[in-house]
């Protein structure tokens, strides 16, 4: 169960930060199309690397405990964004790397970890929950709809709603506190099965 | 973002021609989906006139006289010039921070042909639109720079007497271009006593309109705003000098500046709708920051400052 909320989550996460992103890159970069699709292939490349990285670490003694390690790099990353967002993106706008480049390089630096990490979760935690709870297809299936689905969720909820209520800076920070308090409890659900080793 | 990218597509599937249904009389004469919007040049057979719009057909982003080409057809162009009343100098460097048909600096370019104009665009397209079909020409002393607004406020070494703000895509203001630190950057690139007009399109009293008055105020020591008649178009003319302007001082100013340039426009009657801005002023609306501007969804929500 809290596997399954931590997939909705994290697929709500994604796609919310990935809204705000936008915010935060118009001030130095504009909102031309060079800004929306260097937002967009950053995250695809974050999260395509995030698949890939966790499927291999899936396979190497999986455990809730290194689930819940790993999803504190983006909560922490959240948490302290307007420490290095401003600092960053200035740093190049003054650098003036041209139009492509300039966002091009602020969203690598800025969104790429995060949404790598944010990757890992998908394959991660089907692994994990195939090998310890014995069950197959139909956990991955519903693991898949269920981070797909919070990341409709991210999507509607941020761009109709949050974007009111509070500024983006604090939106992400929510978002780092939410990702942390969630990772909390696997730490002590001691989910976790033992791979082969390959000798 | 990736909802509103497939919007887009979706749109772009189901609707690869018109955007909507045109009355009879309305001529097509060209659209095109450009890399930001839906772009269509209208002409209206019965009235004479010629439209550029976006989806909606009760907005244009402008229009012109077929009869009359050179004259400002739509209230807000008219009203915007009454700017020039608070500048006490001939203009020397202007800046025009979005085309459209290029209406406003068109007629600026014919009055003050020494003026150096510069005109940043996002879109190409549009500016193509401006070319072929309404009459709009780069010249030496008047360039069109295809960029981010923003982007170029903040790149440029330029300082100007006048900047005019009206950029729009669709009926929103992009979000980037109403904020505090986009304002401080604007009045960075004013030179002394500069004058910023603003084209606000907002129904009077919502939380949008509230923001934007408080937004200015803190930004510009003086606000004066000028409320559109057939229109719901506000202009909103903010200096950046100490000295507040009276009523008087506006109107006589106007009168002269009318007499000496003999505009087709009325200078002195818009200038008599002049009201400053303390009556619009309200301390509980919100101020927009590049950390929170919600413009698209402010529009929608009721005022509920006091």
């Amino acid at each position: 169960m809290i596997i399954r909320f931590i997939v909705f989550i994290c697929g709500a996460v994604v796609m919310s930060f990935e809204i705000l992103g936008s915010r935060v890159l118009a001030p130095n970069f504009g909102s031309s199309v060079f800004v929306w699709g260097s937002l967009i292939s950053v995250f695809l490349a974050g999260l395509s690397a995030g698949y890939y990285l966790g499927g291999r670490l899936a396979d190497i003694n999986p455990s809730s405990r290194k689930l819940g390690l790993m999803l504190m790099v983006p909560g922490i990353l959240f948490l302290t964004f307007p420490l290095y967002n401003a600092p960053i993106a200035d740093w190049i706008f003054v650098k003036d790397l041209g139009v492509r480049s300039s966002p091009l390089l602020a969203s690598a630096i800025l969104f790429l970890t995060p949404s790598v990490f944010l990757g890992i979760v998908s394959p991660y935690t089907a692994k994990l929950m195939i090998c310890s709870l014995r069950t197959s297809g139909k956990t991955i299936g519903t693991l898949y709809a269920l981070s797909t689905f919070g990341s409709i969720m991210g999507t509607l909820v941020t761009s109709f709603y949050l974007i009111t209520i509070a500024g983006v800076n604090a939106l992400i920070m929510a978002q780092g506190l939410i990702l942390i308090l969630s990772a909390l409890p696997l730490f002590f659900m001691n989910l976790y099965c033992k791979t082969e080793t390959r000798s | 973002m990736i909802y509103k990218f497939l919007l887009a597509l979706f749109c772009f599937v189901l609707f690869p021609f018109q955007g909507y249904a045109l009355e009879p009389g309305e001529k097509l004469l060209y659209e095109k989906n450009s890399l930001y919007q839906y772009i269509s040049v209208i002409d209206d057979t019965a009235r004479k006139e010629r439209y550029l719009r976006n989806q909606k057909r009760d907005y244009s982003q402008g229009g012109m006289s077929l009869t009359a080409p050179g004259k400002l057809l739509l209230e807000y162009t008219q009203m915007s010039f009454v700017s020039l009343a608070y500048l006490d100098r001939e203009p020397k460097d202007v800046l025009f921070v979005g085309l459209g048909i290029g209406a406003m600096p068109r007629y600026f370019h014919r009055y003050y042909p020494e003026a150096h104009i510069d005109i940043v665009e996002i879109d190409a397209d549009i500016m193509s639109a401006a070319k072929n079909y309404f009459y709009f020409k780069e010249t030496a002393n008047m360039k069109v720079h295809i960029n981010d607004g923003r982007m170029f406020v903040k790149r440029t070494p330029k300082r100007y007497d006048m900047i005019f703000l009206d950029a729009y895509q669709n009926d929103d203001i992009p979000f980037h271009l109403t904020t505090v630190e986009f304002l401080r950057e604007v009045k960075g690139k004013l030179k002394e006593d500069g004058v910023v007009a603003a084209n606000i399109l907002s129904s009077y009293r919502n939380k949008f309109f509230d923001s934007m008055v408080v937004t200015y105020k803190k930004v510009f020591p003086h606000l004066y705003i000028f409320a559109g008649q057939q229109s719901r178009n506000f202009i909103f003319i903010a200096t950046a000098g100490k000295m507040k302007r009276s009523e008087e001082s506006i109107l006589e100013k106007a009168r002269k500046i009318q007499t000496g340039k003999k505009f087709d426009i009325d200078l002195p009657k818009i200038a008599s709708a002049y009201e400053y801005s303390t009556e619009y002023e309200w301390s509980s609306a919100k101020v927009l920051t590049d950390d929170f501007a919600p413009v698209n969804l402010y529009k929608y929500q009721k005022s509920d400052a006091r």
